[in-house]
């Protein structure tokens, strides 16, 4: 059924947000080996249910189109709605903050100190007195400001 | 028309803490979150627990059976099945199932149709419509005698089915089938 076909594949890419949402942002511009692994094995087990026995092209096309739809209406929906905007990208978060860690925002999205000290590397700081300030964006990545001299 | 771009000036939404640096945190939203994050995650795990012990389908107890109280007929099928998944229903006769060397079983359209019949096991030597399904016609000599209906369900729902020799006391059933 064709509609039934639409309603898959909406389901599949809400479902997907979802479960990426909830697993959490994971330090790091770069995808690690075990975020290759997520998405991949993710992604093709996704794509079993959502095709189904439908193998067409037509198929193809048309819930290609209505996950296309459904990101251009969520992106619409984000800038328009600053707190739809939080659900989806989540909000950038203070990890270390004037020599004090944030232990709770730390413990709550799964970071290590290690992370926050590898980020600090990647900006040419030596250690952990160097760092004002260490964000998670909402990327992932680890923005660091240096102490003021 | 001009070709000078729409523009605004540069406002900062995000307010600063002591004239640094805009972050733009919301720890309140962001608790309410983990919250939404750890409430969601035991539904995951009370949906894997349910599948593990074959809630969903697949397993031990989706298995069931039904008899006619005469006794002409077993029925072994799945109560919960998924969507375009393969299963057996298979259907054991008694003594006297057997009729002029031949056993006439009907079943009712939802087993072709909702619960898609694919394949029947032997094949029959011959079968007619009417009454709201099909009945086929087996050449039988004596029991144990079993035919095997291979199904792959086409619908999502719950869907009654009926099975019986004809003539005899019939089996009513219900199967769900998950997508």
């Amino acid at each position: 059924m064709a509609v039934a076909a639409v309603l898959r594949a909406i389901f599949g890419y809400c479902f997907l947000i979802l479960i990426t949402r909830v697993v959490g942002r994971r330090p790091g511009a770069q995808l690690t080996p075990f975020e290759f692994v997520l998405i991949f094995y993710l992604g093709g087990l996704t794509l079993t249910g959502m095709v189904a026995d439908d193998i067409s092209l037509t198929n193809a096309f048309c819930q290609i189109v209505t996950i296309a739809l459904c990101h251009y209406v969520l992106t619409w929906a984000r800038t328009k709605f600053p707190t739809f905007g939080k659900i989806l990208d989540g909000t950038p978060l203070t990890l270390l903050e004037r020599g004090q860690w944030r232990t709770d925002v730390l413990r709550g999205m799964r970071v290590q100190d290690d992370d926050v000290m590898s980020a600090g590397r990647l900006c040419g700081t030596r250690s952990l007195e160097e760092i004002d300030l260490a964000v998670l964006e909402r990327n992932g990545e680890i923005s660091i400001f240096k102490v003021k001299k | 028309m001009s070709d000078a771009s729409i523009t605004r000036p540069v406002e900062d939404s995000v307010p600063k803490v002591d004239g640094a640096v805009a972050v733009g945190e919301d720890l309140d939203f962001q608790r309410r979150w983990w919250r939404f994050e750890r409430i969601i995650w035991s539904i995951f795990a009370l949906i894997l627990l349910c599948d593990v012990l074959e809630v969903f389908g697949r397993g031990y107890f989706a298995k069931a059976e039904r008899s006619t109280v005469d006794r002409t007929m077993h029925l072994k099928y799945e109560r919960v099945e998924r969507e375009h998944a393969p299963s057996i229903m298979s259907i054991s006769f008694g003594p006297s199932a057997i009729r002029n060397g031949e056993i006439r079983l009907f079943i009712s359209e939802s087993v072709v149709k909702e619960l898609g019949a694919e394949r029947i096991i032997p094949e029959p030597a011959s079968s007619k419509i009417g009454n709201g399904g099909i009945t086929y016609i087996f050449p039988a000599t004596a029991p144990p005698a079993t035919v095997d209906i291979a199904l792959s369900p086409s619908r999502p729902g719950i869907h009654d089915f009926t099975a019986g020799v004809e003539g005899a006391e019939m089996v009513k059933a219900k199967v769900t089938v998950f997508p």
